[in-house]
């Protein structure tokens, strides 16, 4: 078929898919030479997961969420508590290489994506300033809510709001990754589905002007909350096969931290669009790694003073940089989404 | 010719200040409705009541024989009716050519067309208003005129049977007022559009209305042709107080003196 042809070489021409393969392909290569330890590929795939789940509503819709970790943190301890009390799942979870756990961690995404939609339809008619300040409300409301909770759930093994798996209710690592790696490929596609389709189109005029955009006939209010439903059901994802691979969770997964940490991500890389985060989290990987070795004790600071300035003269991040630019002839905007 | 939008006895309320009250008219398919008055006449009010963007405290809205008050923009836009801001609102960091694709993309026919159709909807609008060559511009680089220009191509983009103006030829040099106006009659020819617009640009919705509703204070204080309007006692007042100073003022000027001046 003539039509099925050019539209892959379209496919081929567009950097932006071909980098996002190229990651992809990179980890798993990285991971079958044994080129790196399976906890670093995992923390950067864990790294990526959080900064393109946050992008849906921060990158896309322009609202800036210091709750995120608040899904997280709900993704993680939903699936531990899932695994620990229901053993059809702690069984499931060991099946079919990783799908197993990556089914339970949907469980895990969708109880995250049900709080997210209830506390998104109402913390969502706040604007600017005022819905940061609430999801930075949602954050320790969450944290203190699991401290109070979980020890009460089971008196005798759990202490504090910590659990620790027993390890038959653990799986081996290697089949994290795969429920990992599949959780960020379907993360990478709906990314990019969105930056291409009417609903991200509608979440950009969100962005820009939401008054304008609700007269010209955006559902914006729906939009919004399908929005920071999705954000949440895929960081509870990531946060599920990430306290998996920790063989527990506990409540520093709430961490005001770890929301401040995705929100650097995906400034540096570029809001909005796909590759921004992808290329932010690898940075910003890297970064930290690089100070902590050679600047210990001071590398939060330096990694502060860089953000700062990443904010202060390039609030677009590095892909948005780039996209002002023309390379002969081909304007940049064109091919980096 | 049946009524596309009848407008009955509304009535709205900020605290203390009325903005509008127990207005009421109603206008035909095919018909061009000037809306004039003087500022804080209630005239945008209106507007926004009739987009959904505020509700009334009191009376209806009915658009093709439906009951639309209170209904949440996006949908009263699918429904057919388009706005232009008064203060222009474009999406700056989207190109010109994005910025009319949202209209199509959420107007009449949302969640019916593709991207690639929004997009040729859109440089059509952009093509009638004249913003062709700058499709790939981004929004923030245009000029006012053309800002203007690209909130009427936006609004045509949703392809709507109404089309509410909040002064867009506003703040334009008399130059640019005629480019507009020729712009907005070939518009309405071509696509069999009903238009209510507000305008301080006296001479132009003189020249464009084919019937003047005239708002004082929240009030309707008169209707009818331009002429009729322009002769109205009431109107010559609430515009320029005193009506005998008011009355030589329209005989020296013919009745196109600029509401504004």
């Amino acid at each position: 078929m003539a039509g099925k042809g050019s539209s892959l070489s379209h496919y081929l021409n567009s950097p932006t898919l071909v980098v996002i393969v190229f990651v992809v392909l990179g980890i798993l290569i990285a991971r079958m030479l044994g080129m790196s330890t399976l906890d670093t590929l995992m923390t950067i795939m864990y790294f990526m997961g959080i900064a393109l789940s946050l992008n849906i509503i921060m990158g896309f819709a322009g609202y800036v969420s210091f709750g995120h970790a608040v899904f997280l943190g709900l993704g993680g301890y939903a699936y531990v508590l899932l695994v620990y009390f229901i053993k059809p799942l702690a069984e499931l979870q060991n099946m079919g290489f990783g799908l197993g756990a990556f089914l339970v961690a949907v469980l895990a995404g969708l109880f995250a994506a049900a709080i997210a939609a209830s506390v998104g339809a109402a913390v969502l008619r706040l604007r600017g300033a005022f819905f940061a300040i609430a999801t930075i409300g949602l954050d320790f409301t969450a944290l203190y809510l699991m401290k109070a909770i979980v020890p009460e759930l089971n008196p005798e093994q759990f202490f504090g709001a910590q659990i620790i798996l027993p390890a038959d209710k653990i799986v081996e690592k290697d089949v994290v990754f795969n429920a990992m790696f599949l959780t960020l490929i379907i993360l990478l596609a709906v990314n990019y589905y969105i930056r291409k389709s009417p609903f991200g189109v509608g979440l950009t005029a969100i962005k820009e002007d939401e008054d304008a955009a609700e007269v010209l006939g955006v559902p914006t209010t729906m939009f919004k909350i399908i929005a920071f439903t999705l954000a949440g059901f895929f960081a509870g994802m990531v946060g599920a096969l990430f306290s998996l691979n920790g063989g527990g969770v506990d409540e520093t997964l709430f961490n005001l931290g770890h929301s401040i940490d995705m929100i650097v991500m995906i400034v540096i890389g570029g809001l909005g669009t796909v590759l921004g985060p992808v290329v932010g989290s690898l940075i910003y990987f890297e970064l930290y790694d690089l100070l902590l070795v050679h600047y210990p004790g001071v590398n939060l600071i330096i990694l502060g003073i860089i953000v700062a300035i990443v904010v202060l003269f390039f609030p677009e991040g590095l892909i948005g940089l780039l996209r002002k630019y023309k390379v002969g002839g081909v304007r940049l905007r064109d091919l980096l989404e | 010719m049946e009524d596309i939008l009848v407008v009955e006895n509304v009535t709205k309320r900020f605290g203390g200040l009325v903005a509008n009250s127990k207005v009421t008219f109603s206008m035909k398919r095919g018909e061009v409705l000037g809306l004039i008055g003087p500022n804080g006449a209630g005239k945008t009010t209106l507007f926004n009541i009739i987009t959904g963007v505020y509700k009334p405290d009191e009376g209806r809205v009915i658009f093709k024989g439906e009951d639309i008050t209170g209904k949440p923009p996006h949908v009263i836009t699918r429904k057919g009716i388009a706005k232009t801001h008064q203060i222009v609102k474009p999406f700056n960091d989207m190109t010109v050519l994005e910025n009319a694709m949202v209209g199509a993309l959420f107007g009449k026919r949302a969640h019916q067309i593709t991207i690639g159709e929004a997009k040729e909807i859109a440089y059509q609008s952009l093509e009638l208003v004249g913003l062709a060559e700058k499709a790939e511009e981004f929004a923030v680089k245009l000029t006012l005129r053309q800002k203007k220009m690209l909130e009427l191509a936006r609004a045509l983009s949703a392809e709507p049977e109404l089309l509410l103006l909040d002064e867009v030829l506003a703040g334009l040099n008399p130059k640019e007022v005629e480019e507009a106006l020729g712009i907005i009659k070939k518009v309405k020819e071509e696509r069999d559009l009903s238009i209510i617009m507000i305008e301080h640009v006296m001479h132009a919705v003189m020249n464009i209305a084919g019937r003047i509703v005239v708002l004082h204070f929240g009030w309707k204080i008169a209707e009818g042709t331009p002429e009729e309007v322009a002769n109205n006692p009431e109107v010559i007042t609430a515009y320029l107080g005193d009506p005998r100073y008011a009355l030589r003022f329209v005989k020296r000027k013919g009745g196109e003196g600029d509401g504004s001046s």
